[in-house]
């Protein structure tokens, strides 16, 4: 016995083209999948709460089997990968023999198969034209589709419904590798992260998954974001008023909203969320100069405005949520509940700027070093972002189109049965003459019987009617002479 | 020879007489839909509304279930008849509440969990009418109409205000999704009752039935009392905000707890009364004695009762009161809706070991009027036929769905891993019986676990799992 270096892949083929193997792969596919929902994943839960919940050790080792992002593990893609090498090879395996079912159906039947076959009837004839004339106006008014084998001299009947249906499985199984390779696609070539823009920012950077950056060969401008609410002031919807920038030309704009994103190239953009960025927009403020007439004017961060020739003033701070020590103003939280605002005045010729302050919650008028100007405040905006999700995922067409093949496999394989029937004129066990019908179907045995029995009826109909028509006739001609007669 | 049709139709025998229950179980529903009426027209306001049209829905339902189980003990094929009729017009009650409620909200009731119980409801009845009458499988309304009388119960202490969605809930694929989770989750259902009854048929030991359905509850009680037992004795549960109509939330999905003071004991007594019967049924099996069977019953019948007992004390002391908190000062009221899955749990548990307790007293004329259990084992695979296309055409409408709204269409999100584990499961089923030809008690086997993933699917996942699912 030499080593047959053959015998290797067909060894391989073996143990992956057989049921078992598959649903033991299935098997593991579901216990790791189910591991992946009970033990915390990262990256989605921080890292902190992961060391609160698992010990040290267990971290160690759940990390170390990839037990924290296991459907991103090599084993859990290795597992994946085999169950659709096992599908694949399984399909190999059997659809020969399948095809071969299909492409050459077997339409003669011969006396062992008539013998076997355990859905049969037999019905007595005069003669084997008549016979199968009366099969064949049966199976039509049935609306079966007959057809006439002619071999030499001896003539049957073949009738079949939804061949297709034998091919339903393959037709699942590869829509589900299409599902499988779009995916696939998506893992290598895919990505998915987040832009956050305020109104009137342009950016083309975004953050992945992973907390690495991306840059997009395009740029995304912000014109305008919004939030609309409900009555009772739950957000209803987020709206985005976004342009496609390249090449500092615009190339396309669209209004997105939860559920309906812009699409460019490939790439589609999300409106994921809305909100406040802590920084102010604009302050107004009603600027009194010591002598003369009040005026209003809006602030910019770190942008000077002209009070008269000599003076500007800039907005140079703004803290949400202040909090005095040691004669110094700091912030405590984002949250805007106690804002402080720093203004610099500076006069034309001095290098020194004097510093105003106004805690609007206290005092709307500004304190501070003497200015020959005193600001009181009126109102602010605060600033805004939209959180675009962004994702590119080259292989959904393959998702999706393997979504649509896999209904139309199901509905054919669950509710297009494959029904045969076979009629034939010859002897019985007697020697008499009978026609006889057999039939046969893939699945749903109960409802054909009762179609079988159907179309047996049907037969027996046709043959009687075929016997008493020359009578009847005859009787008929008899009548009306008698009737001309009187 | 010719072969004449077989009529694959299950006919149940003929049973003669029984208009007691009929004319009783009429009288009850002309009552109570009488003073309904009253009650209705002295409150004012509209009689087709949507809480009246449940509440019609309600009788009607009981008063079929009470017919099908009637039936059930005593066969007489009448009731089936009026069983049927009865759960024809709930239905469509049923559908008109339903209709109601889309017309008022604007938008298919699918948002929280009482809009889910209202379809899921829904769906179980029109389930029940199709499996009756065009599989024959007369029996099934027993188990699908108490079913269905349960969950609007439970309804009714749920809140029930129209809520305005958040963003990402408002799209078509969502109604599409959620409809064909709402179809597929109760074919799934169906399916379970069937392999239950092909087991009955097929003489599966009530023995191990009592010890199943002694470890089904008793893992109810396992699972609230390691989760909320609290030091002393107290069982800790979800506080409620009355005002906004939401659990109290401490902050991002962590909830505030306040403790019942001895609810937790009456817990433990409950979980270990609903683990005698089985502990008694290992006692048969390892020391060979039958007479430890009887024991087990008895015990079951007990356990039934105190069951019955922590229900009510459940439902009197969560429902209207304030405890205090071990995290925060202070009391804080609670209310049944912030503990729907404790409260879904027990009534579970009581009514598992009421079926049970029917299995065990009236078994044999169950068996009498159940179809042959070939019939069964066949129409198990068909409704199986019927609910895994259903699920697959869920998931791929979720996944669409989530690609527009969170620009993914597979986040490995616990729901959406367990709704493929399901999937995984069910395609198994049929795996092992075309090209296994697995049948019978095996098959049976797989379709009952198939629904014990489903369920875990369904309600296992929102409770134990928390993410981006976390709407219903």
């Amino acid at each position: 016995m030499g080593f047959d270096i053959l015998t290797i892949p067909k060894r391989f083929f073996k143990a992956f083209s057989n049921l078992r193997t598959g649903i033991v792969l299935l098997l593991l596919v579901v216990i790791a999948s189910a591991l992946g929902t009970f033990i915390l994943q990262r990256p989605m839960t921080d890292a902190q709460k992961m060391q609160t919940v698992y010990s040290p050790q267990t971290l160690l080792w759940l990390d170390r089997l990839s037990l924290t992002d296991v459907f991103h593990a090599w084993w859990f893609l290795t597992l994946l990968g085999l169950l659709s090498l096992s599908i694949v090879l399984v399909s190999i395996d059997r659809f020969p023999n399948a095809w071969r079912f299909y492409a050459r159906p077997y339409r003669k039947t011969d006396s062992h198969f008539r013998a076997a076959l355990p859905t049969k009837a037999e019905l007595p004839i005069k003669n084997a034209a008549d016979g199968l004339n009366a099969g064949e106006r049966a199976l039509k008014k049935l609306r079966w589709p007959a057809e006439r084998i002619v071999d030499g001299n001896q003539s049957s009947l073949y009738s079949e419904r939804h061949r297709f249906s034998v091919m339903a499985v393959y037709v699942i199984h590869a829509s589900l590798l299409l599902i499988f390779a779009g995916g696939i696609i998506d893992g290598l070539f895919g990505y998915s992260g987040f832009l956050m823009l305020q109104r009137g920012e342009t950016g083309n950077v975004i953050e992945l998954r992973t907390g690495a950056k991306k840059v997009l060969p395009f740029s995304i401008k912000c014109y305008e974001a919004g939030q609309e609410n409900y009555a009772d002031g739950s957000p209803r919807k987020w709206w985005s008023k976004l342009a496609v920038v390249q090449d500092g030309k615009e190339l396309e704009s669209k209004e997105i909203a939860v559920n309906d994103p812009l699409v460019h190239r490939g790439l589609r953009f999300y409106q994921a969320s809305y909100g406040p960025t802590g920084k102010v927009e604009g302050v107004k403020v009603i600027a009194t100069p010591n002598e003369g007439a009040a005026r209003e004017i809006t602030l910019r961060m770190n942008e000077p405005v002209e009070l008269d020739p000599s003076t500007t003033v800039t907005l140079a701070e703004f803290i949400p949520d202040f909090f005095i020590r040691d004669n110094q103003v700091f912030k405590r939280s984002d949250d805007v509940v106690n804002p402080a605002i720093r203004l610099q005045i500076k006069k034309a010729g001095s290098d020194q700027a004097a510093i105003q302050w106004i805690f609007p919650a206290y005092n709307p008028v500004s304190q501070g070093q003497d200015a020959g100007y005193q600001f009181e405040f009126r109102d602010m905006q605060m600033g805004y972002f939209t959180g675009l999700e962004v994702s590119h995922e080259p292989g959904q067409w393959l998702v999706w189109a393997g979504c649509v093949l896999m209904g139309v496999g199901l509905f054919v394989a669950f509710y297009l049965v494959h029904m045969r029937l076979w009629v034939v004129a010859v002897p019985d066990a007697k020697g008499k003459l009978v026609l006889w019908i057999g039939g046969h179907a893939n699945k749903n045995k109960d409802r054909f019987e009762q179609k079988f029995a159907e179309v047996v009826d049907g037969i027996r109909e046709e043959l009687d009617r075929a016997s008493a028509a020359p009578r009847s006739a005859h009787n008929e001609e008899a009548e009306l002479t008698l009737v001309a007669v009187k | 020879m010719a072969t004449r049709a077989r009529v694959v139709r299950m006919e149940t025998p003929a049973a003669t007489g029984g208009n007691a229950l009929l004319v009783l179980v009429g009288l009850g529903v002309a009552f109570l839909l009488i003073t309904a009426l009253l009650g209705a027209a002295k409150a004012g306001g509209s009689l087709f509304n949507e809480s009246n049209l449940l509440y019609v829905a309600l009788i009607f339902y009981a008063g079929a279930g009470a017919l099908y189980m009637g039936f059930g003990v005593t066969g007489v094929a009448k009731y089936v008849k009026f069983a049927s009729m009865a759960t024809a017009i709930g239905f469509i009650a049923n559908t008109l509440a339903v209709g109601h409620r889309w017309y008022m909200a604007g938008r298919p009731p699918f948002a929280s969990i009482y809009e889910m119980l209202l379809s899921f409801v829904w769906t179980v009845a029109a389930l029940t009418l199709i499996t009756e009458k065009k599989f024959g499988v007369k029996i099934i309304g027993s188990i699908t109409m108490p079913l269905a009388v349960v969950c609007v119960i439970l309804m009714q202490l749920l809140p029930s205000e129209v809520r305005p969605l958040v963003p990402a809930l408002q799209s078509t694929w969502l109604h599409v999704h959620v409809t064909l989770a709402m179809l597929s989750y109760a074919a799934c259902a169906v399916s379970f009752a069937l392999a239950m009854m092909f087991l009955i048929k097929d003489r599966f030991p009530t023995e191990t039935f009592l010890a199943l359905t002694s470890a089904l509850v008793g893992a109810i009680y396992i699972a609230v009392v390691a989760t909320r037992f609290e030091k002393w004795g107290g069982l800790s549960v979800t506080a409620w905000d009355a005002n906004e109509k939401s659990d109290v939330f401490l902050g991002r999905g962590v909830r505030l707890f306040v403790t019942v003071p001895d609810l937790g004991w009456l817990f433990v007594m409950a979980g270990v009364a609903a683990l005698v019967p089985l502990v008694f049924y290992a006692l048969a099996r390892v020391q060979k004695n039958d007479a430890y069977h009887g024991i087990a019953n008895k015990a079951i019948f007990i356990g039934v009762l105190l069951q019955v007992v922590v229900l009510a004390a459940f439902v009197f002391r969560v429902r209207d009161a304030s405890y205090p908190s071990p995290y925060q000062e202070g009391l804080y009221p609670t209310s049944l809706a912030a503990s729907p899955f404790i409260l879904g749990g027990l009534v579970t548990g009581v009514f598992a070991s009421l079926l049970y307790l029917m299995l065990l007293w009236r078994r044999s004329d169950l068996e009498a009027l159940l179809p042959s259990s070939d019939a069964l084992d066949r129409v198990t695979y068909k409704t199986i036929c019927v609910a895994f296309p259903l699920l697959t055409g869920m998931i791929a409408t979720g996944a669409f769905w989530a690609n527009r709204t969170w620009g993914s269409y597979w986040s490995w999100d616990p729901k959406e891993t367990w709704a493929a584990i399901t999937w995984l499961v069910y395609a198994g089923y049929l795996h092992m019986r075309i090209t296994r030809g697995w049948r019978g008690r095996r098959a049976a086997y797989f379709a009952i676990l198939g629904f014990a993933v489903v369920i875990f699917t369904f309600l296992g996942v929102t409770y134990l799992l928390p993410g981006l699912h976390a709407y219903a």
